[in-house]
């Protein structure tokens, strides 16, 4: 039983890092496709 | 206060200076001599994946939703989190096909009141515009006492000193750029809070004792509270929460407007990915509060706000505790802008653009002079009420549920050619006048009205889920769902159900609101031509910086006039 809670307390900070990761990624593809064209990313 | 760990005024300052002149930077690199009114309200409507969903989860998440998911956790025990952050979380995901249509409808639109006086008229705008200033406001307002109360429980300063500091830093910001400042700068906040969510959870998790603490700390919870299927919470959070967060989902201007911003093939990747994101940081949150429960800890002065604060000083260190000043302040800050930018909008667009200029008249400069006066009159707004002594979580149900008799109405009339302004705004006041006393029990509910309350509200449970389903599977899944529903739900909740007036309450809103627009608007045999809101809802300023190609309508060019009805 502990060791389930356990992993239900540590598994929401993994799923945030992903979203993170997923998020910083797009941004920095989203910057350097804005950056070559010249133009602001908004 | 009270021996906790605090903050040096001078980092307090130092960090306050960082996070906000920081993003005063990123609204500086992206600002223009003359800004574009379209772009002040949606930054034109080309926004990427990667801000779009960094904004709407930032806005989505903010600081009293972390402080109320960590108060579920410690409420209600291990299934508290979830009734709490898994259905807010659930919501973006539900509403992102009602997102499609609207945008489907009216791409070139900046406020959902603009559409609605589009399709309807000026009632059902107005509606809908006077709902969101005070939600805004009222989101604003707690965001700042937030803020004010961190400030006073982690640093030297005072309340009023905080909520004065993060007032003028969100302006800063936002002032100039508007809509574009407080999307970028999410970016930046989204980064903050949930990279602080991934840190400070597990480190609170371990000094607190680990997989130990499930053992030692046992005892402290009740069978409820042990259960993850716990009726308690789910009648007491889970379930009024479902029925509300629909209604600021569909109805929240703060919502909408980034709905408006992304590109519009990116709005299933957008939502689907702030589900997850503030899905996993709100519930993981909410676990300080699980794990404050098993620790044995009470909330400082008894009041269960204190919490996060309080475990964050008592088992972070200095560096960390840092971090999650930062957290908080990126959370307030995020929902703060976002509410700064809508109620700028709707300023903008329903009142002065087509309330007082008249769309044809309508000046883009003036638009934006209008835009930064209002987020000026907003602040001051906040900064008043967050002084006062008003409970901010009582206005907010009452907005939640304005804003559950508006769902059906809003929804249908996007889909049902057939609904009038009539029927749009005579369901509102009707799902409105029936929720106050219930809520509020102004009548008694002992007898039979408790058990009309009961059925009603029972229709009530048919409707959201109903609603629920249409957004995914269509009309005939949704009646089915909900036919099902109310009549499974029925033995259950009838007798039962107004014993808790919070979830009626909301509940007798949808179904009232429902019936009533249903039966006005199949008095109607005419039907309204939806392509004429793309026609009605273009661009305010042809300047640089919009995205109107030169084919789309401009607000105030002749439409013609076909299948109106209302």
């Amino acid at each position: 039983m502990s060791i389930l809670l356990t992993l239900y307390v540590l598994v929401w900070p993994l799923i945030v890092a992903g979203v993170l990761f997923v998020i910083v990624r797009a941004f920095l593809r989203e910057w350097r496709t804005a950056r070559a064209e010249g133009r602001r990313i908004i | 206060m009270s021996g906790l760990q605090q903050l040096p005024g001078s980092v307090a300052i130092l960090l306050l200076l960082l996070f906000f002149g920081g993003s005063f930077y990123m609204s500086v690199r992206i600002s223009k001599k003359k800004e574009n009114a379209d772009g002040y309200m949606t930054g034109g409507g080309k926004i990427g994946f990667g801000i779009s969903a960094a904004s709407m989860t930032a806005t989505w998440i903010w600081a009293s939703s972390m402080y109320a998911s960590a108060t579920s956790g410690y409420t209600y025990g291990i299934s508290g989190p979830i009734h709490y952050g898994l259905w807010g979380a659930l919501m973006i995901l539900l509403i992102y096909p009602f997102g499609r249509r609207i945008r489907a409808v009216a791409p070139r639109a900046h406020t959902i009141a603009e559409v609605m006086f589009a399709r309807h008229g000026r009632s059902s705008q107005l509606m809908l515009a006077g709902s969101n200033v005070l939600g805004s406001l009222i989101s604003l307002t707690s965001n700042l006492i937030a803020g004010g109360a961190l400030v006073d429980m982690l640093t030297p300063y005072t309340f009023t000193q905080g909520i004065v500091a993060i007032a003028a830093g969100v302006l800063l910001y936002t002032l100039w750029s508007g809509f574009r400042a407080s999307v970028l700068t999410d970016f930046a906040q989204v980064l903050a809070m949930l990279g602080a969510v991934a840190v400070i959870i597990p480190i609170v998790f371990f000094t607190a004792g680990g997989p130990g603490l499930f053992e030692t700390g046992a005892a402290n919870l009740t069978p409820q509270q042990q259960d993850f299927f716990s009726s308690d919470a789910f009648y007491n959070q889970g379930a009024p929460y479902i029925a509300a967060v629909l209604a600021y989902a569909i109805g929240n201007q703060t919502i909408a407007q980034r709905l408006f911003a992304v590109r519009e093939d990116l709005i299933k990747k957008t939502f689907v990915t702030a589900t997850f994101g503030y899905g996993a940081a709100i519930i993981g949150i909410g676990m300080l509060g699980v794990i404050a429960l098993y620790a044995g800890v009470e909330p400082l002065n008894g009041d269960v706000n204190n919490l996060i604060p309080q475990m964050a000083a008592t088992y972070l260190n200095p560096a960390l505790l840092c971090l999650f000043f930062v957290m908080i302040i990126g959370s307030l800050s995020s929902t703060a802008d976002a509410d700064l930018t809508a109620l700028s909008s709707i300023v903008m667009a329903d009142v002065y653009g087509q309330n007082v200029a008249g769309k044809k008249r309508a000046n883009p400069r003036t638009m934006i002079l209008v835009g930064r006066i209002t987020m000026v009159v907003a602040i001051a707004a906040g900064l008043y009420f967050a002084g006062s002594k008003l409970n901010i979580l009582d206005l907010l149900v009452f907005v939640g549920a304005m804003w559950g008799a508006l769902v059906f109405p809003v929804i249908a009339s996007f889909y049902w050619g057939r609904v009038t302004n009539l029927a749009f705004s005579v369901a509102v006041v009707a799902g409105l006048a029936a929720f106050l006393p219930v809520r509020f029990s102004w009548v008694d509910l002992s007898g039979g009205l408790g058990l009309v309350s009961d059925v009603v509200s029972t229709l009530g449970v048919g409707i959201v889920l109903g609603l629920m389903a249409f957004g995914f599977f269509g009309k005939r899944v949704a009646l089915v769902i909900g036919a099902v529903a109310t009549l499974a739900a029925a033995p259950f909740t009838i007798g039962f159900l107004h014993t808790y007036p919070v979830l009626s309450g909301s509940l007798v809103a949808y179904a009232v609101s429902t019936v009533v627009c249903v039966a006005l608007t199949l008095r109607n045999k005419g039907t309204f031509d939806f392509a004429l809101i793309k026609e009605r809802t273009g661009d305010f300023d042809n300047e640089p910086g919009g995205a109107r190609p030169a084919d789309e309508p401009r607000q105030g060019d002749p439409v013609a006039a076909r299948g109106e009805n209302s």
